[in-house]
């Protein structure tokens, strides 16, 4: 039977510790490898999650024909949300509201009381119902902005390079010409208006001189309720309007980013290499050390396959021990770091996916970096290996 | 029938050029019960004859039977399997696992047989006893002297109960009080228990301890002033 000829579990777990700094040394090495994936990965699972919670498929984003796929360089008439929910049926609606959000959109650059230069931060003036069509944006403190105010969201102090207390409710911010204080704070489900400014529309459109709209963002009551709108913005040609399901509009930035990702699992992958090739420095430095004992459990009549096992065992061990280890450090360091991208700013996200990449990079580099080394050793003839020092 | 048949077994090495040959045609039979020192000079072919009928090195051309097995003509696995249930090993240089105490590597041979936790208890407490080093069951091997772990690794070689125990210099690693001690155990193994028994030993004075003596000359055996041709040993 396999079982009763493999070598004793203790026997690699104890060598683990026969050389206690080499494989203190091992493990800092794998644990950074794995650390390293985890943060890449946690860059792409981030980046992925904060576009796909932005989209959601009931919204649907009307902005300016003219304008290609940048809604920053939209510019619609003023008129266009009542055009929509006159012309339009099937526009959600409750307690007597239509769930059409007006909105301007812009970057600008923006001061805040610790900054001394200005930072790139984008801006959107909505009204009340903006929260309605913008379901997952949710006040976490403060209150909704009145005038001379604005609501921020939970990492536009990423997006502006700012600290965190900048940005504190109560505090102020200047753009355009105008200090405005902070009302709220808003989280959005790890959607990109995390990293937004959220102004008081009419406001922002008296300060900016501007009287058009960016775009307008219709909840409708169906799926199918894009179709409408689409032929709404088909019909009224002297309008030059598009209409795009939310969700589409952000799988094509999705689409946009796939260089980045692609890139990113690129560096999974040279990241990985380059630990195994530490891994297999570290193997054959540990295997050339026992060849004389290896050989002599050949001897006593273990099979090679059995102490191959024993040998990919040790370095699984410790590389598993190296993913645990990433995945905590990960977890307390890594998990919700913002970082800041053209559309705003993500989080870092250490989740499901990322440990389990986490995990297979490290059992891949227990066993393909013991494999070598080991074969090695096992094609040393027994008499040779027996009376090697 | 011998337990042991080596059958005009030729051993060859390539070392660059030159082709080494330190068994020619070497013809041997050990009985069961045996104790049978092997001598001879260095280079003589001594420690390659126990190797070969250890399993743990393959003749160039001949047969070696151990207990009716033609061990030349098995393959690699079922090789190491054999050397399992067959041959115990003592080493010169003692090889314990160094991070097995004393029991776990006496152990070690067991761990490759079918037998209960119970019946491998029972079997290397006895094994210890033997050697007389029960209260050193838990030491590791650094904890130990050289004479305590040659008497663990002889302990691990006989554990198993094994048809032939080989001993490859057995006292060479090891000072005149502790050599005396491992070659009367070595005794004791052979008359007590009955196991049969190979010796390899540079040391005139530890191979007649044996039963049988037999030199290793230019590649041939010899054993009182004869060689031990196969024709010899079959009008024997």
């Amino acid at each position: 039977m396999l079982g009763q000829k493999l070598l004793p579990w203790d026997y690699g777990v104890r060598n683990l510790f026969r050389r206690p700094s080499r494989s203190a040394l091992t493990l800092g090495g794998l644990t950074i490898v794995v650390l390293l994936v985890l943060v890449v990965v946690g860059f792409i699972r981030g980046l992925e999650k904060s576009l796909a919670a932005t989209g959601n498929p009931n919204v649907v984003l009307v902005y300016a024909l003219s304008s290609g796929a940048d809604i920053e360089n939209s510019s619609i008439p003023g008129r266009t949300p009542a055009l929509l929910s006159a012309s339009v049926d099937g526009v959600r609606r409750g307690h007597g509201v239509e769930y059409v959000s007006p909105e301007l959109y812009l970057g600008t650059r923006i001061t805040t009381a610790g900054m001394t230069e200005p930072g790139m931060g984008l801006v959107r003036g909505v009204t009340t119902t903006a929260p309605l069509v913008r379901g997952q944006v949710q006040i976490v403190e403060g209150t909704w902005p009145q005038r001379g105010e604005v609501m921020v969201g939970r990492l536009a102090h990423s997006k502006l390079s700012a600290s965190k207390e900048d940005l504190a409710v109560g505090q102020q911010v200047t753009f355009d010409g105008q200090t405005w204080t902070i009302s709220g704070l808003f989280n959005a489900a790890g959607s990109a208006f995390e990293s937004e400014i959220w102004a008081p529309l009419e406001e922002l459109q008296t300060v900016l001189k501007r009287q058009d709209l960016s775009m307008v963002a219709v909840s409708m009551d169906s799926l199918d309720g894009a179709a409408d709108v689409e032929l709404f913005c088909r019909e009224r040609i002297d309008l030059e309007l598009k209409a795009v399901a939310e969700s589409s509009y952000y799988a094509a930035m999705q689409k946009h980013y796939k260089p980045v990702r692609m890139l990113g699992w690129v560096v999974v992958a040279l990241v990985a290499g380059s630990g195994i090739f530490a891994g297999l420095n570290t193997m054959y430095g540990a295997v050339v050390g026992r060849v004389r004992e290896l050989a002599t459990l050949q001897a006593i009549g273990f099979r090679r396959r059995a102490i191959l096992l024993t040998l990919v065992q040790e370095a699984t061990l410790l590389a598993c021990a190296g993913a645990i280890v990433a995945c905590v450090v990960g977890l307390l360091l890594v998990d919700g770091t913002a970082v800041r991208f053209t559309m705003g700013a993500f989080m870092l996200s250490v989740d499901s996916v990322g440990i389990a990449v986490a995990c297979e990079v490290a059992a891949l580099l227990g066993v393909v970096g013991a494999l070598p080394p080991a074969i090695k050793a096992m094609r040393l003839p027994v008499v040779e290996a027996i009376k090697s020092i | 029938m011998p337990l042991v048949e080596v059958i005009n077994v030729s051993k060859e090495y390539a070392n660059g050029e030159e082709t080494i040959r330190p068994l020619d045609e070497v013809s041997l039979n050990v009985n069961e019960g045996d104790y049978v020192s092997l001598m001879g000079a260095s280079g003589s072919g001594k420690s390659t004859l126990l190797n070969l009928i250890a399993g743990i090195d393959q003749a160039t051309s001949g047969e070696i039977v151990v207990a009716d097995t033609d061990i030349t003509k098995l393959a690699r696995g079922k090789l190491a399997d054999w050397r399992a249930a067959h041959i115990g090993y003592v080493f010169q240089t003692h090889n314990l696992i160094p991070v097995l105490t004393a029991y776990e590597n006496v152990e070690m041979p067991l761990l490759l047989l079918p037998m209960s936790a119970s019946e491998r208890r029972k079997r290397v407490e006895i094994a210890m006893e033997a050697v007389d080093l029960t209260s050193r069951a838990s030491h590791y091997p650094r904890q130990m002297s050289g004479g305590q772990e040659q008497r663990v690794g002889i302990a691990r070689a006989i554990v198993s109960n094994p048809t032939v125990v080989v001993a490859d210099e057995p006292t060479g690693s090891l000072d005149d009080k502790t050599t005396e001690q491992i070659l009367s155990l070595l005794s004791r193994i052979n008359e007590e228990l009955g196991m049969t028994l190979l010796m390899v030993t540079h040391d005139s004075e530890a191979g007649q301890r044996a039963k049988r003596q037999i030199r290793l000359e230019r590649g041939r055996l010899m054993e009182n002033g004869k060689e031990t041709t196969s024709a010899h040993l079959r009008t024997a």
